[in-house]
């Protein structure tokens, strides 16, 4: 009878077990740093696309174009994952030192890589090369901490509100400015629904991070001035200005400013009714252009997004700003002939040829050169460079980037929440307040 | 003359089997368990926390939101899928015509990978693209016209549906097997009694199945507390994590979080979870058997 009990109990546990293995996870080894068959020193690049020559062409043009100017020497290779995948390869690797020499990484989780202490600092790289220090132009500054500059700008990210000007002059409304209101932009949102058109297409299903628009939003009252403090735990989210901020994401929700289905489209759903023609507006980054340059050619246009007349914050600023970092890792430093390559590499990629390369492929780099600009058929790259021309402030890095991930996980599911009215705005706030404290 | 039955032997046999499952499946679930007692993001070294993550997790909303929506897919599943499946068994082992076509047409859904399974019901239940609010719209029954996936609501209504769906044709075909078991001659001396069809069922069939509808029930339960794809592919457990199961969230807060000391508390939850619902499941029938 008792076996008889002992074997139930042990069927159930099995059972279990198997539900269980779902989630508990496994890791894997990588290569180590290798040479290749021509004797050059093969040096791994941990990147977050899955397939990088049609992802991220402009990396993989920059890569092939050191690969061949480094014959025999050095040779760069990419571990490819999508994001999700590559974040979570890179954490295991972490664990068992097996990281890639140079890895994306993910922006909010930056600085935990670097207190775990597996980040070279890059810190004698940029004195070794001012001129590089030079063209960054305090990009570098998002990724340095106490323990040094842990980690250097991807890209630079310029993130704002494209629009189809066609669809505007369907809907005669005219087209927004450094000028237009909030309340003109719901005036606007309005117009374009009555014609037809959704007004801002946008996606929350696996795309929660496909908020650049309102970074602008955020920074408009007051983020950047506050973030320090409520780090330190001296404020709280749930603050009078951010308040206000998320109350007018609520104004957004009821305007109708986005598809009835936004909660089961992703991204890039939303991004091809735009590309359509379905959607007036689309709130992305100079990723897009190319894509932008194709589907919707001259008639596109760029805006950083409304000014707020209910808050005292600077309101003259644009959403310039370094994107996720890349970073080295600090096994590399043991390696004499591997931290060469690897800086060479670096001087590559921040070097004025990848920026050319960058600038062709419609990405601004993290780099400044002169004489490096965008041609006159890339429309969505030359709208983003009109909108920069009037030489306002940026921030220090993305509102979204300066929060530990689950903060910015809250952040996220808080601006998603009030958009499609799960959330009242007090609610999300208090929601990042109790996120962040557990957190500590 | 060598005898395997030698105790000695039996563990020699046993061994590398015990080693495997112990490393792939026991192991892991320790270090799961060692994990939801830290706070770690993945990165450095866990900080132990003691029951820290509990307390919060019976705190936390999200959490209630999730296992409520896993018991909504659990029952209505454990319902449909037991009792449909069985009674299309009975129906398919019957010499109907079209038998074998019936047959494989409600299998091929066990054969779609789950992703793609989502992917086929986010055309049929989106609310603005799919194909049944249209067609409620075409005939004018704009009444119906529901957020059946993306809402705050239906989804787990919905997710169970499409679980159902997927899971028909497998457990069908378990249970075909089961009554191909049932001894022909004893079905024939039961017609020769005079008993009806139900009581056929009643008294014969069922008891006789009894080992296979216990093998179906476990690996419903088990099942359930795995449904993973078909809630990304379909809402991707929002909208704010309003349509998260258990394993979703807990995915959610490991990964996306970067919250893994809580995710894996969501994790050891889950596993104890099941464990209860299938312990009570197999004495309850066991002891219905003695």
């Amino acid at each position: 009878m008792k076996s008889k009990y002992v074997k139930r109990i042990l069927s159930a546990v099995i059972a279990s077990a198997l539900s269980m293995g779902l989630i508990a996870g496994c890791g894997s080894k990588s290569q180590e740093a290798e040479k290749d068959e021509s004797g050059a020193t093969v040096i791994k690049l941990g990147i977050h696309v899955a397939n990088p020559k049609e992802q991220e062409p402009v990396t993989n043009s920059i890569v092939e174009a050191f690969n061949k100017a480094n014959e025999g020497k050095y040779k760069v290779e990419f571990e490819a994952a999508d994001t999700e995948t590559h974040s979570k390869n890179m954490k295991l690797k972490a664990e068992d030192g097996t990281l890639p020499q140079i890895f994306w990484i993910e922006g909010s989780e930056a600085s935990e890589y670097s207190e775990a202490g597996v980040l070279m600092d890059l810190t004698e790289f940029l004195e070794e090369n001012s001129d590089i220090k030079t063209a960054l132009d305090g990009m570098e500054e998002a990724f340095k901490d106490d323990d040094g500059q842990y980690g250097l700008p991807y890209q630079c990210n310029v993130q704002g509100i494209f629009y189809n000007k066609e669809l505007f002059d369907n809907a005669n409304v005219d087209y927004p400015t450094d000028e237009t209101t909030y309340e003109e932009f719901i005036d606007m949102i309005k117009k374009l629904k009555d014609s037809g058109v959704t007004p801002l297409a946008i996606g929350s299903k696996n795309s929660a991070y496909a908020m650049w628009e309102f970074n602008e939003f955020l920074e408009r009252y007051g983020w950047g001035d506050a973030i320090a403090q409520i780090l330190d735990g001296k404020e709280k989210y749930n603050n009078k200005e951010f308040l206000k901020c998320f109350e007018a994401l609520q104004g957004l929700k009821e305007a109708q400013a986005f598809p009835e289905n936004m909660a089961t489209i992703e991204y890039f759903d939303a991004k091809q009714l735009f590309d359509e023609g379905k959607a007036a507006m689309f709130g992305t980054g100079q990723w897009d252009c190319a894509e932008f340059d194709e589907n919707i050619g001259d008639k596109i246009g760029f805006w950083w997004g409304p000014r707020f007349t209910d808050t005292d914050q600077n309101q003259d600023v644009v959403m310039k700003v370094p994107s996720a970092p890349i970073g080295v890792s600090a096994a590399t430093a043991e390696d004499e002939e591997l931290k060469e390559g690897v800086y060479e590499f670096l001087k590559f990629y921040y070097g004025e040829e990848a920026a050319k390369i960058s600038y062709e492929g419609s990405i601004f780099p993290a780099t400044n050169y002169e004489g490096v600009a965008a041609s006159d058929t890339q429309y969505s790259m030359n709208a983003m460079l009109a909108a920069l021309s009037n030489g306002w402030d940026s921030p220090k890095a993305a509102p979204d980037l300066t929060v530990p991930s689950s903060v910015q996980e809250a952040l996220y599911d808080g601006i998603f929440g009030v958009l499609q009215g799960n959330y009242e705005p007090a609610e999300a706030l208090d929601n990042m307040d109790a996120t962040a404290a557990n957190s500590q | 003359m060598y005898w395997l039955s030698k105790n000695r032997y039996k563990a020699g046999l046993l061994l590398p089997t015990l080693l495997i499952y112990s490393t792939f499946i026991i192991l892991p679930i320790a270090i799961a368990i060692y994990y939801s007692l830290t706070k770690y993001s993945g990165i450095g070294q866990p900080r132990f926390t003691g029951m820290k993550n509990y307390i919060r997790l019976f705190q936390d909303p999200l959490f209630w939101t999730s296992f409520k929506n896993t018991m909504i897919i659990f029952v209505l599943a454990f319902v449909l899928l037991l009792t449909l499946s069985f009674f299309i068994a009975l129906l398919l082992n019957q010499k109907l015509k079209a038998v074998d076509f019936s047959k494989a047409l409600i299998f091929s859904p066990a054969i779609i990978a789950p992703i793609i399974v989502g992917i086929i019901w986010v055309y049929i239940l989106d609310p603005n693209i799919g194909i049944l609010n249209n067609i409620l719209d075409a005939i004018g029954a704009d009444a119906l016209k529901l957020k059946w996936i993306g809402g705050k609501s239906l989804s787990p209504y919905s997710i169970a549906i499409i679980y159902f769906w997927q899971q028909l044709g497998y457990l069908v075909t378990i249970f075909i097997a089961g009554l191909k078991m049932i001894p022909g001659d004893v079905l024939e001396a039961v017609k020769i009694d005079g008993a009806s069809a139900v009581q056929e069922i009643r008294y014969v069939t069922i008891p006789m199945m009894r080992t296979t509808i216990s093998t179906v029930a476990v690996l419903i339960i088990t099942g359930v507390f795995k449904v993973f794809e078909i809630v990304q592919q379909t809402t991707g457990g929002g909208p704010n994590h309003l349509s998260e199961t258990l394993v979703t969230y807990s995915y959610s807060q490991t990964f996306a979080s970067g919250d893994y000391g809580y995710g894996m508390s969501l994790a050891t939850v889950t596993f104890i979870l099941s464990l209860i619902i299938t312990a009570v499941y197999t004495t309850l029938t066991r002891e219905k058997e003695e």
